[in-house]
This record gives structure tokens, sequence and C-alpha cells, in this order.
């Protein structure tokens, strides 16, 4: 293993935000990236390498210990149950994750729910311990479209504001848990470079958490 | 239409020619150095009793490969050896005159996530030294297996070392529900200080009983902070664990550039009970071994013996030779 840090950034809704907390942490990401088609840079420094990814393929990466750190929602780490270090809750893209049902529809866990969703084993685990019988029928996207051309009864999906829902005639029931983006580590890495590591989660620790 | 006469189920892989060769010379050189120290080979079942994963260690239990025998018992192929010796200990061995030193070379069977690209049979080297402890027998197993690694020729080698007690005397008084209690362990599993800190604060947890919790979570590095978490443990047992750990650091002091003291760290197998310890090759992405003093796991078969021992991975070796 080299001494640089390798670190996987999630594509997508986190892309942005990540690269802003990192430069007010004062790790400015090379920005040439932009328009270009390589899938890593490193910052001004040279301390760290990064690479960007499907977020969903991150905790896998970092488990593996191909890749040393990785940023990705709690959604996530919690749907792979991945065997990461979570050292950093990195405060961004904070959102909930609900159960969510057509307006009017009144949900009881007592009958047998089908459950459209991205989470199949996060809902799983929910609905059992409200020891609620449910059927799960796992999508990759457009959740919310599931109930209207009745694959399910409800979904378990992220909500950021809930205009999606509303906008799909639904409303939230309850919500399953709290998402935010999450530092993580490989096992080993955290270990076996610990003194560049620390380094990394203090700094970000220190621009996070200035005002508590 | 799936070839499944040409096939290999996933998780399975053939071993050949340079690897396989590698390996038996591995096992060769471990064999000789065991035996060299006092340690005989035993070779347990590849096949128990399922019902043998469900003392000490629930992960290997879920994780066994199952099946039924004719008469239906629940049989599974051997998932963890350590198990498979304290039933010898209390079967066969039990009249055996103390210490029982041994060794065991063989493939365990676990179910892993497939998708993780992990392989569900992998070979294991190991040694226990059963029925004596003391900081002298936690040194010798230590030494062990420092030595077995470096007549392997492995360069760097890394060692963390632990001790159960440390933390068992932190949450000892704190009276928590096992509920609680797995959710504080998970939050230390993560490394997330901040939130462990706030999850304590939630469960009513006394400030200074957090105090403890957050300076242990600074103590990794060399044995100066074996007295950082001295000064900051206001409980008996945390501080006889540490002193547990000084004294065996002072019988240590030929590895001493290879040692991090690593007391944020929780036992994720739940049978050790007091020193623990994992092996590492920087140039890995993975560990090499671990390993650790179980002196509770065998009074759950009936043989109630204090037992230390470690195993390492035989891939992780071969990646390293």
């Amino acid at each position: 293993m080299s001494e640089k840090i390798l670190i996987a950034l999630p594509k997508g809704r986190l892309f942005e935000q990540t690269l802003a907390l990192l430069a007010r942490a004062g790790i400015h990401a090379d920005e040439t990236h932009k328009g270009s088609r390589r899938l890593t840079f490193t910052d001004d420094e040279g301390r760290f390498e990064f690479v960007c990814l499907k977020p969903v393929d991150i905790p896998v990466y970092v488990e593996s210990g191909s890749i040393d750190a990785g940023v990705v929602g709690s959604d996530i780490l919690r749907e792979l149950e991945s065997d990461v270090y979570e050292p950093l809750d990195l405060q961004i893209g904070k959102c909930r994750l609900s159960v969510a049902a057509p307006e009017g529809m009144t949900v009881s866990y007592d009958d047998a729910l089908r459950v459209a969703t991205k989470y199949p084993r996060t809902a799983e685990r929910y609905f059992r311990s409200r020891n609620a019988h449910v059927h799960i029928v796992r999508l990759d996207g457009s959740v919310e479209i599931a109930p209207l051309l009745g694959l399910a009864d409800v979904i378990v999906d992220l909500v950021e504001t809930g205009r999606t829902l509303r906008e799909n005639g639904m409303r939230i029931v309850e919500d399953v848990a709290s998402v935010s983006a999450k530092m993580i580590i490989n096992r080993t890495a955290m270990k076996m470079k610990a003194g560049p590591v620390s380094q990394l989660i203090s700094q970000l620790d220190t621009v996070i958490y200035a005002n508590t | 239409m799936e070839n499944k006469l040409l096939g290999l189920p996933a998780g399975f892989r053939d071993v050949l020619f340079d690897e396989a060769k590698t390996r038996r010379i591995i096992e060769g050189k471990l064999a000789a150095l065991f035996s060299a120290e006092g340690f005989r080979e035993v070779s347990p079942s590849g096949v128990e009793f399922l019902e043998l994963y469900a003392r000490g260690n629930q992960n290997s239990r879920g994780r066994a490969v199952k099946f039924l025998d004719r008469d239906d018992h629940l049989l599974a192929l051997r998932a963890d050896f350590t198990p498979a010796i304290a039933r010898l200990v209390s079967t066969r061995l039990a009249t055996a005159p103390p210490p029982l030193k041994v060794w065991y070379a063989g493939n365990v069977f676990r179910k892993v996530d497939q998708k993780h690209g992990r392989f569900c049979e992998f070979g294991q080297i190991g040694a226990e030294l059963i029925g004596l402890n003391s900081v002298e027998r936690d040194a010798e197993i230590i030494n062990l297996g420092m030595h077995a690694l470096s007549s392997l020729g492995i360069k760097q080698i890394r060692i963390h070392i632990n001790h159960a007690g440390i933390f068992r005397g932190i949450v000892g008084d704190l009276a928590l529900d096992e509920k609680s209690l797995d959710l504080v362990k998970s939050e230390i599993d993560r490394k997330d200080i901040r939130g462990l800190l706030s999850r304590l604060q939630t469960l009513g947890i006394a400030p200074e009983t957090r105090a403890q919790v957050s300076t242990l979570s600074t103590c990794v590095g060399s044995e100066e902070v074996l007295r950082t978490a001295a000064a900051a443990m206001r409980n008996d047992e945390s501080r006889r664990a540490i002193d547990a750990l000084v004294q065996l650091s002072s019988r240590l002091e030929r590895w001493r550039d290879c040692i991090t003291f690593d007391l944020a760290e929780i036992d994720e197998m739940e049978y050790y009970s007091g020193v623990m310890f994992t092996f590492f090759n920087p140039q890995l992405t993975s560990e090499l071994g671990m390993g650790g003093r179980y002196d509770t796991l065998l009074r759950e078969f009936g043989a109630d013996m204090p037992a230390i021992g470690f195993s390492f991975s035989i891939d992780r070796l071969i990646e390293s030779v």
C-alpha cells in the first residue's frame, strides 16, 4: 500500500457537496476533472488521490481494501451491511428513509403489505422489527410510481423535501431512519495508514463541527 | 444452460501448481517451528454439529455451511477451529496434564457475501496453548506467532495488541440491557467517536464514564498509550487489564518496533477474555491473522480451563511470501 490515501467520491447528489466540504477542510481537489472522462485525480498537495464512483459501489471497494476511504450515504451502508469503519458523520446529504403510502390509504401492518424499495434488506429488517409481515419488491428507481401502477401497496424510499411524494399523490407514513453522508475507512488502512488517515479525519472534523 | 458439470459453485476455487506448492512450503515451515516449540498437531473433524458454533461466537453459527444428516441432525462444515479444539480438550484431551500445546492446519467454510468477491473456503493455520494463564504464556504465544511470520521471510510485520478486560471493565458498571450494549458496541466498532458519545449520553451514561470511553478511543500507539489509558480508567478491571499489557510489553521487547497498542478496538469474535491481537502485513489490504486469550470459552464445553491461541489466514501468508 502506498502512503497516498485513495478516496472514493460519490457521483451524483453528494458529489459537489463533498468537494466543497473537502475544500473547506483545506483539501483542494484538482478541478481539471471537470469535463474530462478520467475517473481519478489528485489534490493540490498530492496527499490524496480521488476516484469517482457510483455510490453503491463505494463500500464494496473500501471494504475490500482496493480503496482506503470513501464518502457514502448511510442508507447504502446499512443496506449493504458493509464491514468498514465510519469515523465521521459528514453532516451533508441529510434526508430520511421513510415508509410512504398513497394519500387516503389507511396503512395497517397487520395486512401482508407489498413494499416496493431500492433497500430490500433495510426494509425487511425494519418491518421485522415492527413484527409486520411484508412482501418486498426490489426496484432500482422511480419507486414512488409502484403503488400507482398496482405493483406495491407502500414504498420505502429516501425523502429529501417530500416534493416527489406529493407530486405522485403519496404521503409519509413514518420514518425508518435518518440518513446522512459518512466518511468510511477500510479496516486495515485505518491501522496501517493510521497517521494520514487520522489527520484526514481530524481535518474534516474540525470544519464540520466548528460550531459545536 | 448453466454448466454444472464443468463449473464450480460461487465462492469456491481450485488451487494449482505454484500456489499449492507455496501453501505446502508455508505449512511445512510452520509445522517444523510449532513442533520445535513443543506444539503437537491435531486435525479436528471436518464436520461438526451446528450446535458447536452456537457457543461463544454467534457469527460463526450464522455463517456456517449447514446440512442435515440422515437422522435430521443439523450439521455444519468446519467454520472455525477454536470451538473444535475446545470440544477436543473437553473430551479426548480432558485428562492431559496442562499445558496442552496444539497446532492445526486446514480449511474452514463460511458463507460470505459473494458480491464482495470473497471465498467461502479458506485455509487457516494456528496454535493454541491450553490450561495455563500467565503473562509468560501470553508472551509465549505472541512470540510464537511473530517468529512464525518472520520465519516465512515476511519483512514488515505489525501486531496490534489489546485486552478485552479494558472495555469490559467500563461497561461492567453500566448495567446496560443487551440491546443498548449492542448499540454501544456497534458505535465503537464504527470508530465514530461523536456518534458513540452522543449514544452514551442518550443512554444516560455518567459523564465520567463517557470520558473513559472517549479517552480509550484515542489510545492507539506505542507503550505510552497504556499510561494514558491507565490514568483515565476509573474501574479496577480496566486498570488490571492495562497493567497486564504493561507486563506483557516488557516481555516482548524484541518486537517493540512491530507493536501497536490498540485499545480503541472491541472483540468482534466475542469470546476473548484477556489479551487479544491482530497480525498485519502493511503491504496487504487485510489482516494476516488474529488471536487472543479465551479463558471462559472452554467452560461452556465443560472444561474450565484457560487458553490462548492464534490463527493465520493461509491465503494472506501466500500473498506475503
